[in-house]
């Protein structure tokens, strides 16, 4: 039988980068060591020299940095299938941390075994190299995001952003996805405080364009919804020729 | 620790805080205060729809303090 356990990563990978069946089934028989986090655990430190990389097989987890006051942006968040700390294959020392936002379960690839496979199979290291501009692409608009969008605008584009990318390993049900952030780490995504982020939340349900309850975002009205986000999804490069 | 409540007016529009939040250090209180009025006004001001916010807090449902926070346009 076919193992599943990173089913999300090959899945998306199928999709984004037209990986052939025989680099997606070597791949898929990496070795791997599979390890539960708890909800805000942190998984790498700023500093940390980690020797494996990780898939996130289940759950949430956010790449964040802190500066000296003790103030946190989150920089990307992280769902089921992908890489979050792929750049540690050729940069050995972690420059951010990486938490789990929700309980997780990550699956651990020595790099050794990740550079045997790219050595054999150079056709694997082209996936890499496009997974990795992929994550840079998503950075460079998240910079966009908070740097120039209004408060409510950034928050609509985050939440549109992320269900497209929930959408691509079929983690969307209708009308209803999982955002496991607290107001106070939704704030640290978009540069605002709790109290503001709460407000927005507020203005959104009161204008019937979404709800966000215990972690999950319900969208009310997807026409309001896309005319705050202005989304214009072609920086998540989706398909093989884009 | 104690629960504060964070209301906000911009102009004439009130948003009460229904939920408020428990904090324990009235420093902190102080500097959400601020930094969520001015981050409000900033794009409030811009996108000129309004240009007076007020950031009502209370402290265990008592007045707590008050930050306003007007554009003056000369």
């Amino acid at each position: 039988m076919t193992d599943t356990t990173i089913a999300a990563l090959i899945q998306r990978l199928r999709t984004t980068t037209g990986a052939s069946d025989d680099d997606l089934r070597a791949l898929e028989a990496l070795p791997y060591t599979l390890r539960n986090y708890r909800e805000n655990q942190s998984i790498l430190r700023d500093g940390d020299r980690p020797s494996e990389c990780c898939v996130i097989v289940d759950g949430f987890c956010v790449r964040s940095k802190t500066i000296e006051d003790g103030k946190r942006q989150i920089l990307s968040i992280h769902i089921p299938g992908d890489l979050p700390d792929l750049q540690n294959l050729h940069l050995a020392t972690m420059d951010h941390d990486l938490v789990a936002l929700s309980n997780c379960a990550l699956a651990f690839i020595a790099h050794s075994a990740i550079r045997d496979l790219i050595r054999s199979r150079p056709t694997v290291g082209d996936i890499f190299w496009r997974d990795t501009l992929l994550d840079a692409a998503v950075f460079r608009e998240w910079i966009v995001n908070v740097g120039q969008r209004a408060a409510h605008n950034r928050l609509a584009h985050i939440i549109v952003e992320l269900r497209e990318r929930l959408r691509m390993v079929g983690r969307v049900t209708g009308d209803a996805f999982a955002m496991p952030l607290t107001q106070e780490q939704i704030g640290e995504a978009m540069g605002v405080t709790s109290v503001h982020t709460n407000r927005i939340l507020r203005q959104l349900r009161l204008d019937g364009v979404l709800e966000f309850h215990r972690g999950t975002v319900k969208i009310l009205n997807e026409h309001k919804l896309q005319e705050l986000a202005q989304f214009d999804g072609r920086y998540l490069h989706s398909s093989p020729s884009t | 620790m104690a629960r504060f409540h964070f209301d906000i007016h911009e102009n004439d529009r009130f948003i009460e805080d229904e939920e408020g939040r428990d904090l324990d250090d009235d420093e902190e209180v102080r500097r959400l205060a601020l930094a969520t009025g001015a981050s409000i006004a900033r794009d409030a001001f811009v996108e000129g729809s309004a240009n007076r916010i007020v950031i009502d807090v209370r402290k265990d449902d008592a007045p707590f303090m008050r930050v306003a926070i007007s554009l003056s346009l000369e």
